[in-house]
């Protein structure tokens, strides 16, 4: 994650001394590399070697094809076409528009949270910081699952709803609604957007806020004017770490519409391919095509966070 | 030609050596010390059925639990997973896995309980002979449905027509999980019922027609009916027998009757009935011991044992419509979840169909669930 307010690179003569020093610390970024390359590098590559491969007669598995120049584009352009002129074209949109949706609602909650956890609180943070993260000790599909029964005609929600006279008959919350999907989504992964923001709203310089007020600009103004323009990298960044997990999540519209073919995302045709079919070629084409389209978000993300970087250096 | 083809010969030959060198073990030999490791679908044996096990044979049974026949045999094919017992093969994959190799011949000598199967399973079209494999458990596909929501004479009259029909109920008729089933019912209501048909004209119309299910009546798909009936979240559904026999037998919220649960199923002839079947893998450790598991579960009491818990019928004589029902597991309205012999003997199946084949019906399912 990069800092909100990086600090200026300082450039040093370089020396002897200063090269061997070089050499070690690249040494322990050594690790890390290795492991890149292990899952990173070799499974996207072993992927495409699927995606390109062939498949066995018998078995119905996929046979990779590791030598490149033996690949078989045959389901990559039959997936391509299904995307841009069949029916996974709506998928892919469907999914696009579920995401953004989702980020809207991880933005609107999370942002109040983490400014609340990171600038406002001061004696009881760690606390609220362990609140926060308690979700995570409860695996994901438990808590899916439980809304499923909060969610059912006779759950809890219902019975709430009309406790408080807010609605007259039970509504079927499952029933294959899109928003339900939403508010799935903003439910898992709101956690992990609230947690890279804080660290950043933390790291906020406290001095340029009240600098801000004392030149004379009005609460509102100096968060819209300050706070907000310094918390773009932590929300970049937030953002990042929801967007991708949610582009391929798969099981959270399957448990909140038990099955509907309305809100289908691409995780859902990935798994059906590379899980239940004869055809994981098609599963593994459709990974990297959903892989290309998060490889330009991240591309924005560089850029912009690059721009960022040097304009603080300046 | 005749040169050209000689070496292709050969190589099937070799490729399909290791099946045939495979020989069935010996008679009479010691069971091996364990564990006993078996692959299978979750909450598909009793696991007081396999405490017995161990206790009668001294051994330990450990339990890798897979999601889907396509998983367990990539899992098997690749040796991600290595097993004495896949517990639960379908029929559509069993002739792959003797032709790949990886399944060995029964030794029928440790098996006298085979002879408590019903007849038409000891010489399965999958597996001639029964040679490879006994069968687990067995099924038909039909409609599941609330008999308090829909008048059970509308849905015998109707059949799957019923489905379409069931525009009261929307977001509460589902279609099964699967591609072939789905489809191959949306076929039948057309009355064809060439349920192994490659031609792309019937399968697009067939997805054409299940499209429709998406506004008509806000179709889901899942395999979830055994609880969504009983406890009312679905009113119709396209799904096993043995499941509402399962509702039944442990789904029903307090205060709610059997009474509700309805099941339809086609005439003999029209009738989709499937089966689960047991197997040893061609390199298994214990294959004495397995042997004398899949023998286990074709005895009489042990299968009806495994039967109240797991609510799928055991394909065994004794185990018919008039004990079950007899014996209290089986509500006498719901006779027709247990498929008669007549209806086993004249079954539709669904065979295999080359890889190109089954795309068909995979790429109209990805559509279908695409929205359409």
């Amino acid at each position: 994650m990069t800092p909100a307010v990086p600090l200026p690179a300082v450039s040093l003569p370089v020396t002897a001394g200063r090269k061997r020093s070089t050499a070690i610390w690249a040494t322990f970024a050594a690790p890390g590399v290795g492991w890149l390359i292990t899952f990173f590098v070799v499974s996207i590559y072993a992927v495409m070697a699927v995606a390109f491969g062939a498949i066995d007669p018998i078995l119905k598995t996929a046979r990779p094809k590791w030598n490149p120049l033996s690949w078989d584009w045959d389901a990559m352009s039959r997936t391509i076409d299904r995307v841009l002129h069949g029916d996974l074209g709506q998928v892919f949109v469907r999914t696009g528009a579920y995401i953004a949706l989702a980020l809207t609602g991880c933005i609107l909650i999370g942002y109040p949270v983490a400014y609340f956890a990171a600038r406002v609180v001061r004696r009881r943070r760690g606390l609220l910081m362990a609140a926060l993260v308690l979700p995570f000790w409860i695996s994901y599909l438990m808590r899916m699952l439980a809304w499923t029964n909060l969610l059912q005609p006779d759950g809890y929600v219902n019975k709430a709803l009309r406790f408080l006279h807010l609605m007259d008959a039970p509504r079927n919350w499952l029933n294959g609604d899109s928003y339900t999907v939403v508010i799935g989504l903003v439910y898992g992964y709101v956690p992990f957007f609230i947690l890279p923001l804080f660290a950043s709203l933390e790291r906020l310089d406290g001095r340029l806020i009240e600098a801000g007020r004392d030149l004379g600009a009005s609460a509102f103004q100096t968060f819209r004017r300050v706070t907000l323009p310094l918390s773009v990298p932590g929300l970049m960044a937030a953002s990042v770490i929801t967007i991708l997990p949610m582009a391929g999540d798969y099981y959270t519209n399957t448990y909140l519409t038990s099955g509907s073919p309305k809100t289908t995302m691409v995780g859902n045709q990935i798994e059906f391919f590379l899980q239940r079919s004869s055809q994981p070629q098609s599963g593994a084409s459709l990974v990297l095509l959903l892989m290309g389209c998060l490889f330009v978000l991240m591309l924005y993300y560089l850029v912009v966070t690059i721009r960022m970087q040097r304009a603080a250096e300046r | 030609m005749l040169g050209a083809g000689v070496p292709l010969l050969q190589a099937c030959g070799d490729s399909g050596s290791k099946s045939a060198n495979k020989k069935a073990i010996a008679d009479g030999l010691e069971p091996e010390a364990g564990p006993l490791k078996i692959v299978n679908y979750a909450d598909y044996v009793n696991p007081d059925v396999i405490a017995d096990f161990e206790n009668l044979y001294g051994v330990d049974v450990e339990f890798t639990t897979i999601n889907t026949d396509t998983e367990v045999m990539s899992k098997i094919a690749s040796g991600a997973i290595k097993v004495d017992v896949q517990h639960s093969m379908a029929n559509y994959s069993i002739g792959n896995l003797i032709s790949g190799g990886l399944l060995q011949p029964l030794n029928k000598s440790y098996l006298p309980n085979f002879a408590n199967v019903i007849s038409s399973f000891n010489d399965p079209w999958y597996d001639p002979g029964a040679k490879y494999s006994v069968p687990y458990t067995f099924f038909g596909t039909g409609l599941a449905y609330r008999a308090d929501r829909i008048d059970p004479a509308t849905v015998e009259e109707q059949g799957w027509d019923a489905l379409w029909n069931a525009t009261d109920f929307a977001g509460q008729v589902t279609v099964l999980d699967d591609p072939r089933e789905a489809l191959a019912m949306a076929m039948m209501r057309r009355g064809l019922f060439d349920v192994n048909t490659v031609d792309p004209e019937v399968i697009n119309q067939a997805l054409a027609d299940l499209t429709e299910l998406i506004d008509l009546v806000n179709v889901k798909y899942n395999i979830e009916a055994y609880h969504d009936i009983p406890e009312g979240t679905t009113t119709l559904a396209q799904t096993w027998s043995a499941d509402m026999i399962l509702a039944a037998a442990g789904y029903l919220p307090e205060g709610v009757d059997a009474e509700v649960l309805g099941f339809w199923h086609p005439p003999a002839g029209e009738y989709v009935v499937s089966n689960d079947s047991m197997g040893v893998l061609a390199d298994a450790e214990n294959p004495v011991l397995a042997h004398l598991y899949l023998n286990y579960l074709l005895d009489n009491d042990v299968a009806e044992k495994n039967f109240s818990w797991v609510g799928y019928l055991p394909a065994l004589t004794k185990l018919n419509a008039d004990y079950l029902i007899g014996a209290g597991y089986v509500p006498e309205h719901l006779r027709g979840c247990v498929p008669t012999d007549e209806e086993v003997a004249e079954a539709l199946i669904f065979k295999p169909l080359g890889v190109e084949g089954e795309a068909l019906y995979e790429e109209a399912w990805s559509q279908f669930i695409a929205g359409g």
